[in-house]
């Protein structure tokens, strides 16, 4: 481009932008040209043309193998249990265990409060301790007829926001909850769908940070006045 | 350096602020308006995403934002950071405080609801005894109310309901779909009147402050704008009392600047307009700011089906669309348990129906999801809060926020009022739904905590005695003139109404008088 053209380019995008802007911006000096990088070739040179890649989304546990962190092993294996009751594969979509919920709820519950750790982490010490007490076996091992002695007494129909305040009962009812929302927001429930004809159902909507704090590291603590 | 003197400032960009900038630079008044927070753009900040692709699968990161029950893993970078912007209240007295910092602040985001106060509201305490009235009636706001409906475009039937005060509609003629005239006709015995819903219905859908009044006040090249700078303090001049400075804190980079005005015009949301003026230890020779903190009690209801629209047989003609129950308790009878009342939203659904509401897993909940889908019908409450002096806010002074300014702490819960309301409410819904043969598949009886509704109001409340409130009839501050709050924060008592067409209203009423009192040389 001649300077000429670029001068003129300039002047219409200032002239577009002051406009879009109502005026209100008062003129603003250009700022100093940033000193060059060293070396031969400027490190931006082209990159204005780039394409953006055509990567898909895609959830590396749908993929990889994940290490289990939180759970104990017996913790674990009723969990895996309970997912194959509460959400069992379809003819055409994927159960739980398909789709990886107990893994991903050993990673979600690690990293959750305290007292929501403790919900599953004490649920599911019932559901075992219970099932030794009952039947003589693991709750892993349990036949379904013999879960369902176990789960039923504690299901309760309840509203949005209002979970039961039993602490097996909530555990009960949330982890129902938990394991068909972790199946329904699965890369392997969203392929089901697509491969039905259907659209994903999970869509939405998803806002990145806008104009995060540059000095995060100061500005996220929970700040207690200094005396 | 730059040290201008601005005609009015006004702090916060949502709908009261919105609504200020309109009025007053279409008068010829130049104003500045800072917004604590960045301005947000879809196409910039957002992308339409499958939720298998965020990292905590559309589960709420957890621990954040516990008190924003609205939130979810797509939408959580557009409220207020708890933990950059913290609270505090006492154990076993929570509060959930929603807060929007974005350029247009909540008006982005709430439920189009749209609703006039009555003389119910205005003059309460003529009625039952309890508070205080407001310094205004509904003729008083009128006028206002019409213009305001005028702009936003407010949906709805007239319907000649005192406690339900009509206005300046876009008329509704759609006909009730066969569920809701069900409920219709079981209702009205038990002497509750159903209606249709009120609700702005804007432009393209939004009815914000950022598509419907900020545009205009740009236009007339009066309004400068300056996102992402949060106010610390408000100056005061010892000899005036009139408020002169304001200080504030650019969010980004935590450069201090201040700006002086002739006016300022507060409209920042109800607890945070208080909290300014509480850290400021101006405008308070009443005693009473902070306190009075109301809202509106929500989460009570119940989830039915409608059993004729199981399996698939929900036709369009049976199921759908939505009524408004208006408060009809305590106007020509008195309740038992409690004063004032409460509204019922009611929706029909088409769409499936909530795994929660049925004590079953696995192929057993499958096979209900798939007979219910399509016969979902819901009762939920909007039942007045009663405005208390003991619930109130004050300077937390152990907390400070990302700025170094000091937190509210919030002392607030709810009484046997408002419990034994929502008992009625629930009470009466599974009353009238059994007797339009819906089957009830869930219920509850526990409010949300206090703040969920988004309808924080009170705190700066309104009256004609400086001795017992804050602000004037004009949202006037009675110590200082050149001040006005014009937010939620000045209402007197919070009524069962969405509170944003009173407070557009007023909005829209204070600033003319702001901009009249200018012109006469009294400001």
């Amino acid at each position: 481009m001649q300077r000429r053209d670029f001068m003129k380019a300039m002047m219409a995008a200032t002239v577009t932008a002051r406009a879009a802007m109502g005026e209100q911006a008062a003129p603003v000096k250009p700022p100093a040209p940033a000193m060059p990088a060293p070396g031969p070739v400027p490190w931006t040179r082209g990159l204005s043309a780039v394409q953006p890649l055509p990567i898909s989304p895609l959830a590396a546990d749908s993929i990889a193998g994940v290490e289990t962190q939180f759970f104990s092993d017996r913790q674990l294996a009723s969990l895996r249990h309970l997912c194959e009751l509460m959400m069992p594969a379809g003819n055409a979509t994927p159960g739980a265990i398909e789709a990886g919920v107990p893994e991903f709820l050993d990673f979600l519950l690690g990293v959750s409060p305290k007292d929501r750790q403790e919900s599953y982490t004490r649920g599911l010490d019932r559901l075992e301790s219970e099932a030794r007490q009952k039947f003589g076996i693991s709750f892993a091992d349990t036949k379904a007829a013999q879960a369902d002695q176990l789960i039923r007494p504690w299901l309760r129909s309840w509203m949005s926001d209002h979970p039961p305040s039993d602490p097996h009962e909530y555990f009960i009812n949330i982890a129902n909850s938990d394991i068909r929302t972790a199946t329904h927001n699965s890369q392997q429930w969203a392929e089901a769908e697509v491969a039905r004809g259907l659209h994903a159902p999970d869509m939405d909507v998803y806002w990145y940070p806008i104009d995060p704090l540059l000095h995060s590291e100061e500005g996220h603590a929970l700040k207690r006045r200094s005396n | 350096m730059a040290d201008e003197t601005v005609d009015v400032l006004i702090i916060g960009s949502g709908h009261s602020g919105g609504m200020a900038a309109k009025i007053l630079t279409e008068k010829g008044i130049s104003c500045l308006m800072l917004n604590a927070g960045p301005v947000a753009d879809i196409h910039r900040d957002a992308e339409l995403k499958p939720a298998y692709s965020l990292p905590y699968r559309g589960f709420n990161k957890p621990g954040q934002l516990k008190h924003v029950f609205q939130s979810n893993e797509f939408n959580a970078n557009t409220w207020v950071d708890e933990k950059e912007v913290p609270y505090t209240y006492d154990e076993g007295k929570p509060y959930n405080w929603v807060r929007v910092r974005l350029f247009g602040g909540r008006s982005l985001f709430w439920s189009r609801q749209s609703f006039r106060l009555s003389d119910f509201e205005f003059k309460s305490k003529s009625h039952d005894g309890f508070g205080e009235d407001w310094p205004i009636s509904l003729a008083d706001m009128d006028p206002y109310y019409s213009r305001v409906e005028a702009i936003f475009r407010v949906s709805g039937e007239a319907n000649g309901i005192a406690q339900y005060p009509d206005g300046n509609f876009v008329p509704d003629t759609s006909p009730w779909s066969g569920c809701m005239q069900r409920l219709i006709n079981a209702a009205k015995p038990m002497g509750v009147p159903v209606t249709k819903a009120r609700s702005s219905m804007g432009v393209d859908g939004l009815a914000s402050s950022v598509n419907l009044l900020l545009p205009d006040a740009f236009k007339t090249g009066k309004l400068k704008a300056i996102p992402n700078v949060v106010v610390r303090e408000l100056g005061i001049d010892k000899n005036t009392g009139h408020v002169n400075r304001a200080y504030f804190v650019d969010r980004l980079t935590g450069r201090e600047m201040s700006v002086k005005a002739r006016v300022i015009v507060l409209a920042a949301g109800t607890l945070e307009s208080t909290r300014l003026l509480l850290n400021s230890k101006i405008a308070n020779s009443s005693g009473v700011m902070g306190h009075y903190l109301m809202d509106q009690i929500y989460g009570a209801g119940i989830n039915c089906s409608v059993p004729e629209a199981r399996d698939g047989k929900g036709t369009p003609g049976l199921m759908g669309g939505g009524a408004l129950i208006p408060r009809f308790r305590n106007i020509d009878t008195r309740a038992k348990g409690f004063l004032r009342g409460y509204a019922l939203n009611v929706f029909s659904s088409t769409g499936p129906v909530g795994a929660h509401n049925f004590a079953a897993y696995g192929a057993e909940l499958e096979h209900k999801l798939a007979s219910y889908h399509g016969s979902g019908f819901s009762f939920g409450i909007m039942g007045e809060v009663l405005g208390r002096y003991e619930n109130h806010v004050s300077i937390d002074k152990d907390v400070v926020d990302a700025w170094g300014i000091p937190a509210l702490k919030i002392d607030t819960k709810y009484t046997d009022n408002e419990f034994n309301m929502a008992r009625d409410a629930v009470d009466t819904s599974i009353a009238m739904a059994e007797a339009a043969g819906f089957e009830v598949l869930s219920k509850n009886y526990d409010p949300n905590p206090p703040g969920y509704s988004i309808h924080e109001l009170g705190t700066c409340r309104m009256g004609n005695d400086p001795k017992t409130s804050v602000l004037n009839k004009w949202n006037q501050s009675h110590d200082a003139k050149n001040l006005f709050v014009i937010d939620g924060s000045g209402f007197t008592s919070a009524g069962w109404q969405n509170p944003t067409m009173t407070i557009l209203a007023l909005a829209m009423r204070s600033s003319e008088y702001l901009a009249e009192q200018m012109r006469q040389g009294n400001v």
